[in-house]
Parts: structure tokens; sequence; C-alpha cells
């Protein structure tokens, strides 16, 4: 059984008078211990298709299905990461990893201790004190991974989560974000990235579900079954391949 | 368009009927010179506009792309704009009445000076910042297309500075009513100065006819007139001169707000003025706030500036009035309560406090409820539009006479003191903390509503702490121009004679109207400066150094 599934989901903004139709009948299923990646043109809806599932928003029509149980508003199981962090600038590191524990009810003790942990997980130790400000755009995004792990979730989106970054530090945290997704001791294993990054949706997801451009549909999948880890394969026929197969396809919508 | 024209008639003939039926039922003696007076003022401030924005752009093109222009005005103007205008006026007057032999045009002129000295530094800064902010690329593209001199002006320059332009003239515009009644209607040293027009009938209408419905009359006209301008011509404007900046952050996201209410009966389909006005406030960027943008030489520039200014000053005095003259100011009247000179600090620094207070928490209440809910915003725009567009002078003694039945002259002076301040101090805030509110970055709001922050603990963890550094710009604005309000809320005519609430406007009042001292007139604003001053050095400038940070880069 999937752990997640998105059906039928439909969603209009209104725009100044005019209706803008963003995503239109969009149906896909997300298993355990899956990484699938929505890759798919500017402006196709794919962000906002991740917020709905995130419940941040809401669909016109059809819903989010989470172990079996429509999901409507946002939870602790589900969590997400921004492209710009989404840190509250006002907090140190480790008080924006302690904010969702302080909503929980966690007592301060506790929740400083695991927010430590986490920090320390993501390689921040000893960052703890320091504001947003004074991180670096990679440390930044840590302390995002470290914040949304923090609520041990189920299910991680993130939204473009390397694309305000340079490349090397993408590729540094890209690396974090696998070990995370197949560390077996930690309870996150469902993870749904959007891209617009070819060659970083074939690097990381198991599926790479590929959108038209406005309104958003799902034009088709391509399987990756590239032995892991990857990075071995960076310059073989088998990785090109896939990452034509989805350009194909991109190109195709475009037409 | 069609729309516009509609509602451009529609509200010029209600106007025309409440003309009439004021003119037929209102009995006065110069009822019937009211659309003269009406003309006289319009005539007047638009003629302040037009020098105003005459001398902005030239002086702000030039000052902002000569280095040294730059060099030599900017600060000049600072210092010029700091100084409160109602406290140099007297100085205009005089000047003014003797240079003309006591004409009516000698009043007239220094009306039109006092109306350019409240209305023109908007216009100045305004240009100013549009042309730094042209962006390097398009100046680059210029050079790279040999586009130089006149040309470079008209198609680079000019472009850019409409924007600020219109916007800055729509502040002037306001400034130069809120400014009417004191530049129409000076009394000093006992006499009576005053030129036609709609400030000075109600400042009659007030003072010497004590009629209170005819003031409140007039009060509703002047506010509907300038609504209606600023309706019909200063939003349009501005609609169309914002749509080609380069800078929107100048401007507020207001799509879905507009379709309400008022707007909508009057056929706007959007509301953009409120976002310029946020930037760009009566003495538009803090003094300090620019000073420290100065490079090093720029500040001894400036100091060397202020400098000779305070020598020059000394000079003349020293070489017009002796020393003798400067002793003489401090033992005539009102010299005999400079005794009371802490207490007066402290019982108008009480007054200020209290309206601060008061207008944070509401305008707080307000700002927040109408930045994320629709249907707040529809009741409070409106409310904000027709507050901005009351002449906060002509208002005064409308309210006190009415305050004043229940209350008594001293009571009722104290509350009318503190309700003005309130009136004056609330919009900045309001404006200020809107616009913060609803540029909260997307991902913010995200965070919160993701992590399950609801209710009071939303506002105090995300919406708070986000609009903080607004808070702070809106607290020194606020202060700012309830410094210049307290100048003439302390003191009233009341019945055969005069009311005074003890403090440092009602002083300085004594000082500079009523016995025209002006060594201690010069002293007293020399302590209101410094008073600001060190506001801003020891509160302000820490509190904004301290919430520099919140304005994530996010």
């Amino acid at each position: 059984m999937p752990v997640l599934e998105v059906r039928d989901v439909t969603k209009t903004f209104l725009l100044e008078r005019s209706k803008l139709n963003v995503l239109e009948n969009v149906s896909f299923s997300v298993d355990r211990d899956e990484f699938v990646c929505l890759v798919g043109p500017s402006g196709c809806g794919k962000s906002t298709l991740l917020r709905i599932i995130a419940g941040l928003e809401r669909p016109d029509s059809g819903e989010i299905v989470f172990h079996g149980q429509p999901q409507t508003s946002p939870t602790s199981k589900i969590t997400m990461i921004f492209q710009l962090f989404g840190l509250l600038p006002w907090k140190t590191a480790l008080e924006n990893v302690e904010i969702p524990l302080e909503v929980l009810g966690i007592r301060k003790e506790a929740r400083v201790e695991i927010a430590k942990s986490h920090l320390r997980m993501v390689g921040l130790e000893g960052f703890e004190n320091t504001y947003p400000h004074d991180l670096s755009g990679g440390m930044k995004q840590r302390v995002g991974i470290a914040r949304a792990l923090a609520l041990q979730p189920e299910a991680l989106l993130m939204d473009e989560p390397f694309s305000s970054l340079d490349e090397l530090t993408a590729k540094t945290l890209r690396s974090l974000v696998l070990d995370i997704w197949r560390d077996p001791t930690l309870p996150t294993n469902t993870f749904v990235m959007v891209s617009h990054n070819v060659e970083e949706a074939v690097l990381m997801a198991d599926r790479v579900i590929v959108m038209s451009p406005r309104p958003g549909k799902i034009i088709g999948e391509v399987r990756v079954d590239i032995p892991r880890p990857r990075a071995n394969y960076l310059r073989d026929q088998i990785y090109f391949k896939c990452v034509d197969e989805v350009v194909a396809m991109l190109e195709g919508s475009g037409k | 368009m069609r729309r516009y024209f509609v509602g451009l008639l529609a509200g010029l003939l209600a106007i025309v009927i409440v003309y009439w039926l004021v003119m037929t039922f209102v009995e006065n003696p110069e009822i019937q010179n009211l659309p003269y007076y009406t003309f006289r003022t319009l005539l007047r401030i638009t003629i302040t506009l037009g020098i105003s924005v005459a001398w902005g752009v030239s002086f702000g093109i030039l000052a902002s792309t000569n280095k040294t222009a730059s060099i030599i005005l900017v600060p000049f103007i600072d210092l010029l704009q700091s100084v409160p205008i109602l406290g140099y006026f007297p100085a205009v007057l005089i000047l003014f009445v003797s240079l003309f032999q006591g004409s009516e045009l000698a009043i007239e002129l220094s009306a039109i000076l006092l109306l350019f000295t409240s209305m023109a530094w908007a216009i100045f800064f305004g240009v100013v910042g549009a042309v730094k902010g042209i962006p390097v690329n398009v100046i680059e593209s210029a050079q790279s297309f040999g586009l130089k001199g006149f040309k470079y002006v008209r198609h680079v320059i000019l472009p850019a500075i409409v924007p600020a332009l219109v916007s800055g003239a729509t502040l002037a515009w306001c400034d130069g009513w809120f400014f009417m009644i004191a530049a129409e209607y000076i009394e000093y040293a006992g006499a009576t100065y005053w030129v036609p027009g709609l400030g000075s009938f109600l400042a009659k209408a007030a003072y010497v006819y004590g009629d209170i419905s005819l003031s409140a009359i007039l009060l509703v006209l002047v506010t509907t007139i300038v609504f209606y301008i600023n309706f019909l011509a200063w939003h349009r404007l501005m609609e169309r001169a914002t749509a080609g900046t380069y800078k929107p952050v100048l401007r507020l996201d207001l799509s879905g707000v507009g379709q309400l209410g008022v707007i909508r009966a009057i056929g706007h389909s959007r509301w953009l003025h409120l976002g310029d006005r946020i930037h760009w406030p009566k003495s538009l960027i803090l003094t300090s706030q620019r000073l420290r943008k100065y490079t090093r030489l720029e500040k001894a520039i400036a100091l060397v500036l202020a400098l000779s200014l305070v020598f020059l000053i000394v000079y003349l005095t020293a070489a017009q009035v002796s020393l003798d003259v400067i002793k003489q100011g401090f033992s005539s009247p009102p010299a005999d309560e400079l005794a009371n000179l802490p207490r007066y600090i402290a019982l108008t620094m009480g007054r200020l406090g209290i309206a601060y207070v008061i207008s944070l928490g509401v305008a707080l209440g307000m700002g927040i409820l109408a930045a994320e809910h629709k249907k707040f915003a529809a009741v409070f725009y409106p409310i904000y539009d027709i507050g901005q567009a009351v002449p906060i002078l002509a208002l005064f003694p409308v309210l006190f006479i009415t305050l004043s039945r229940t209350f008594g002259g001293v009571i009722g002076l104290e509350i009318t003191s503190i309700v003005m301040l309130i009136l004056d101090m609330i919009w900045y805030m309001f404006l200020n903390i809107v616009s913060a509110v609803r540029n909260i970055p997307s991902e913010i709001r995200e965070v919160g509503k993701l992590f399950g922050f609801k209710g009071l603990k939303r506002i105090t963890h995300i919406v708070i702490p986000s609009i903080l550094p607004a808070i702070v710009t809106g607290s020194i604005l606020s202060w700012g121009t309830g410094w210049n309000t307290i100048i003439f809320s302390e003191y009233m005519p009341y019945g055969e004679s005069i009311i005074y609430l003890p403090g440092l406007g009602s002083y300085l009042d004594k000082a500079g109207y009523i016995y025209g001292n002006t060594i201690l007139l010069i002293f007293l604003l020399a302590i209101i400066a410094t008073i600001v001053l060190l506001m801003e050095a020891l509160v302000w400038r820490k509190l904004l150094r301290k919430f520099e940070k919140y304005h994530a880069e996010v």
C-alpha cells in the first residue's frame, strides 16, 4: 500500500479577475522508502502541488491521502524543506530547530537536546547560537533539514532545496539528503522532491514524474534503475539515457 | 475610463451642491466668500506644489548626478528639513513683512514659503532616491549607446523619477493641506496676520466667531475636497506612474484588497497609493539613517556646513545683537518660566508617550487585521484614507470646542492634545505595519503554518518579530510628526483668554508667537532638537541596528 497518494488534484488561482488553472487532475502515489522527484517547466504548478501535499494549500478538488487517511492540514508526519530555507531570522540555528518541537509542547530541556543532536547530524555542531544572518546558504539549508527531521516525520517534502545554492554546496547537500533517506535508523523514509534540474532528479530519485506546462498535468514518468550510489555512474550511458528520456518528455510537452 | 469620469463629475456635483447648501443655510458674514476662499487655498497649494516640483526635480537631479553638488546639497537640505517648520515661521513672516512694508503680498509670500518648506523635501529626496536607484545595468547600457547630457536626462533619468515624483507630490500635497491652517492664519506678537483661504476661514470660524457648527462643516468640507482630489487625481496618477518602476519594493502589492467598499463605489479597480507612502514619510527617511550612509568626506562636509551655519548665526546674532540682547532675551518674558523647563519637558514627553503607546497598540491591531483579513481591510483602508485627508490642524479647534463643553477648558485641551497626537501619529504606524505584515516572506508564513503556529502564538512568534523593523521605523516617524504637532496642540484661545497646557510646546508658542522672544525661541528649538537627537541616538538607532538582521534575506 502506498504511503502517500495524490488523487485527482485540481487547483485554480484567481489572478486579478482572470482564472489561472495551475493543476489539472494530478494523481500519483509514493511508496514507503521511495524517493520521487517532480520535474517540470517553471510555472507548471509543481511547487503548488507540494504545498497541497504539505497541507499549506487546499486543492479545489481531489484529495491527499496519507496512510489511507485524507489529509487536509499540516501534520508533523509530513514536513517540508524550502527553497529559500524558511528560517526565522530572529531565532538562532538551535531555536529554529526547536520551533516545531515547541509547538508540539515538548519540554525545553528535551527539545534543546533533540535540536542539538539534529544539528550535529547535519554537521552544524558549534553553530547552535548563530543567527541565520551569519550562516552561509548551505549552512542555512542544513538548519532547514535539521528542523524538518527533528519532528521525526515519515515523509519529507523538498521544494527545489538546492536551487539557491552554488553547485559545490548543492552536491554536498544532495549526498547528505541521500544519506538521511537511506539511514535505516531514521523514521524519515518517503521523499518527494520538486526540481527543475533533470540531472539532479535522475541522480537522486527512484522515479521522476514529469509535468506539463500550465495547467500542470502529469505527462509521464521515468523509473530510474541506476544502482546506488549513483555518483559512480555519472559518466555512464545508463545515466544519460534516463536524463535524455526525461528531457525528451519535457521538450515534447512544450510543443 | 468612463466610470472614472462619472466619478469625477459626480464628486464635483456633490461638492457644488454641498457648497450651495452651506452658503444658503449657514449664517456668517463671510460665508459668501467660501468659493473664493477655496479657490485661493487651492491656488496657493497648487502654486507651491509647482514650485516644489520644479525645485525638487532640478536640485534632486543635480544632487544625485553631480558628486560635488551632492556633497554640498544633501547634508544642507537634511539640516534644513530637520528644523521644525512651525518653529522658524515667525522669523520668516517678520522678514517678509518688513521687506514688503506689511502688504498682503508679504503674508501671501510667507504663507507660500511656509508651505514650500513643508512640501519640498518629500519631492527632493524622492527624486534623489529614484535616480540613485537606477540599476547599474541601465546606466551602463545607456552609456554604451552614447546617451549623454540632456538626452540622458530625458531617456533615463526622467522616466526613472516619475513614480517618486508622483508619490512625492502626493505627499507634498497632503502636507500642504496639513499646514494650510498654520500658514494662512498667524498670530505673532499680539498681531494677527491672515490671507484669504479655507484655512484662515476655519481658524476664524473657531477663534473669532467661536462657531463650532461652522468649524465642523468647514472641516468636513476640507476633508471631502482633499479626499476627492486624492482619489481622482493622485491615486490615478500613482497607478499609472508606478507601472514601470525599477524597484517594486517601493510599492505594496494590494491586488485583492482594492476591490472594496468606497473604492468600488467610485469605480477604482486597484488601489495603489498605500505602498508609496510607506517609505516616503513626511520627513522621509530619517536624517540619521541617511547620515549613516554618508562617506567620511560627506560627513566632514556636513559637519563643516553645520558648524559654519552655527557660526553664521552666532556671528549675525553677535553683530546685530550684542550679548546684552541675549541676556535680555533670557530675562524678559516668558523667560521667568525657565525654572519650570524640566517639568515642561516631562509633561510634553508624557503626552507624546501616552499618545505613542495608544497609537502603537491600536495601529498594531488594525494593521495586522487589515493586512490579513479582507473584511477588516474593507473597513480600515477607507478609515485610513479619510483619516489621512483630515487636516489635523483644522480638526484641532473643532475637537477642542466640543470636548471643552463636557470637560471644561484645561482637561478638554489635555484630552484634545493627546487625541490630536494620536490622530497624527497613528497613520505612520498603521501604514508601516500593514505593509510589513503584507511583505512577510511567504516562506516564513508557510513555516508558521507548517509547524502549527496558530492564533496568538502565531502573532507573537511569527508576525511581530517579522515586522519589528517596520515598527521602529513607524515609531521614529510618529515621534517626528508628534514633535511637530505638539507645538500647536498645547495652547488654545478659549473664550476671552488663552489656555496653556504646561509643556514645551506651549512654552515655545509663548516665546515665539505671543512675546516674540526670538532668543528664547531659538533656545527652546535647540532643546527640542537635542531631545530628538538623543532619542534617535539612544533608542531608535540601537533598536534599528538590533533588528537589522530581521530583514532576512529570505
